[in-house]
């Protein structure tokens, strides 16, 4: 379709003006977390002080460095161990043509449906009697439990539709047992879909609080969402908004700085199973 | 491919998922079943077997309908606003305009944020009097006494908002990158036989839309049908109940109430609700799918 000068104008206008709408919260936190922690002024006037004394007190406040250090071995661990249980588990489901193949991968899949917060007694008793002692560590249990749902869903879409038994063949006339196969042949393969579970999973564990407010009882091993808690009830009281909207950012930094660099994964991560499941 | 390739053997490489899987997810739930029927609190191990009482008491009470009826809501609005917004959006961004791989990236961003960090930002804009809201429309001279996480009617509507406004991107990027995939010669054909940018839409599009379309759904249905977050962040489920939702309702009552037996006859009855909406909608959207 042909647009004219004027029609692009107002389109490309009418687009910006939808995104400023939907950022609009954002902006304003970010303006306001740049003010001194003592200006109250209205937020509405935007940008009207640069100053990193909010950033610095929302820093010291959340122990900033040790959360973040949590945040990334919490997640490191549980996203290394997703990929490989996941794709391990999506083998058999895609190459299988059994009904228990088909069953396993429903069961899998329908573990998507429960909501964490509905089993967590029975999930914490069981942890307690195998014997299984709770420290920061532990949530890493559930977010690997959790993400198998949805991993597993991916990986088994992606072996089936883009990876050809016959890749396979070669390997298996040389001899090599399946365990070789998998892991020098197909795995490499996946990387794609790999990616994808690393970005789609990795961000929700990055984000969760909720585990970790159930296994983490010590502030020098929160990770960052979980730091994040301790300014509940501050979002009532205008004179502690600078710092607390500082401390937002603080929070998201991480992830916004990895999206930066990696849109195009982040992107492509999210639509892989989408477009081809 | 011949079997002696593919092996049963193949099997033992779900096991250590399946561990994982059994003894943290799918036993858990079943002990959810066993509690139901017990006054058990969730500490003390010598609980009494009381047998349906947990339900009777559940179905006489007025939680149940509200819990239902908020969770209902919170998905049927939240389902149709994003998946309306997401594709509206997607389409936007799909358009020959400068710069539109920024403002993609900028559409992104309110997924990349905790939902507590959410939760914070939005309790700031309801907030009345120095809220942004409030701020905003005193600047421009209306004054308006508004409460929208404190009113009863209206705090449902403004967590769902919430939701809808943290997923939006998500959605908005699955029909982006399905958009993407609608081949141009076809677009070009419907364009020759004479149809306008309405019936290209309907007739071209949206068909070819159809797996985002149900993964979308999908997935909305299942965050809408679990929905904690915002409840527990920005309301504590109030004001009164009004944003009591059935996830909300069991959290509060195994953890501030101690009622666990309760709170598994309620999640027994929620795992009901979830599977059989999550089945309907599923089974539905084949259908059309392979239709289309």
């Amino acid at each position: 379709m042909k647009m004219n000068l004027w029609q692009k104008f107002l389109t490309q206008l009418a687009v910006a003006a939808v995104i400023l709408i939907n950022l609009i919260p954002l902006i304003i936190a970010l303006s306001t977390s740049l003010r001194d922690p003592k200006n109250n002024s209205n937020p509405l006037n935007l940008f009207q002080d640069i100053s990193f004394a909010s950033y610095e007190a929302a820093f010291t406040r959340m122990h900033f460095l040790d959360a973040l250090w949590n945040s990334i071995v919490l997640t490191g661990i549980s996203v290394v161990f997703v990929v490989l249980f996941a794709a391990m588990a999506s083998y058999p489901m895609a190459r299988l043509k059994t009904k228990f193949s088909k069953f396993l991968y429903l069961f899998f899949l329908s573990g998507l449906v429960i909501p964490a917060q509905m089993v967590l007694i029975p999930i914490v008793q069981m942890i307690n009697s195998l014997g299984i002692p709770v420290t920061h560590y532990t949530p890493i249990l559930m977010f690997i439990t959790c993400s198998l749902p949805f991993s597993t869903f991916l990986y088994t879409g992606f072996i089936k539709s883009g990876i050809p038994e016959e890749v396979e063949e070669a390997a298996h006339i040389d001899g090599a047992p399946v365990f070789k196969r998998f892991w020098l042949v197909v795995f490499p393969l996946l990387a794609p879909v790999t990616v994808s579970v690393v970005i789609t999973q990795g961000v929700w564990i990055w984000n969760d609080y909720f585990f970790n407010m159930i296994f983490i009882s010590q502030a020098a091993h929160s990770p960052l969402p979980l730091a994040m808690l301790g300014f509940l009830g501050d979002q009532q009281n205008p004179t502690q908004w600078n710092v607390l909207f500082a401390a937002c950012f603080l929070c998201a930094m991480p992830l916004l700085v990895a999206f930066s660099f990696l849109q195009k994964y982040f992107v492509g991560g999210m639509t892989v199973g989408a477009v081809k499941g | 491919m011949n079997s002696t390739v593919m092996k049963k053997s193949l099997y033992l490489f779900a096991v250590p998922a399946l561990i994982f899987y059994i003894v943290l997810w799918i036993f858990p739930i079943l002990r959810l079943f066993q509690y139901s029927i017990t006054d058990y609190n969730g500490y003390l191990q010598n609980f009494n077997y009381i047998g349906l009482d947990n339900y009777a008491s559940l179905f006489q009470g007025e939680l149940l309908g509200v819990a239902l009826k908020n969770t209902l809501i919170y998905t049927i609005v939240s389902v149709g606003l994003s998946i309306l917004l997401g594709l509206g959006l997607a389409m936007l961004l799909n358009l020959k305009i400068k710069g539109k791989g920024v403002y993609r990236s900028l559409a992104y961003i309110p997924t990349l944020f905790s939902a507590i960090v959410v939760g914070f930002l939005w309790s700031y804009v309801y907030m009345p009097d120095y809220g942004l809201i409030a701020t905003f429309l005193d600047k421009i001279g209306i004054n308006a006494d508004l409460n929208f996480l404190g009113s009863y009617s209206s705090a449902l509507y403004a967590i769902i908002f919430v939701e809808i406004w943290k997923n939006v991107g998500t959605t908005m990027i699955i029909f982006l990158a399905a958009l993407q995939t609608v081949p141009n010669d076809l677009l070009e054909a419907g364009k020759i036989d004479g149809c306008g940018p309405w019936r290209l839409f309907v007739k071209i599009k949206l068909p070819l839309l159809a797996t985002a379309m149900t993964i979308n759904v999908t997935l909305s249905i299942i965050n809408g049908l679990k929905a904690f977050d915002y409840p527990f962040i920005m309301t504590n489920g109030g004001p009164g109940t009004a944003t009591n939702t059935l996830i909300y309702a069991i959290y509060k009552m195994a953890f501030t109430e101690q009622l666990f037996g309760k709170a598994s006859a309620l999640g027994v009855i929620s795992f009901g609700v979830i599977i059989i909406i999550t089945a309907i909608c599923v089974t539905l959207m084949n259908k059309r799918e392979v239709s289309a």
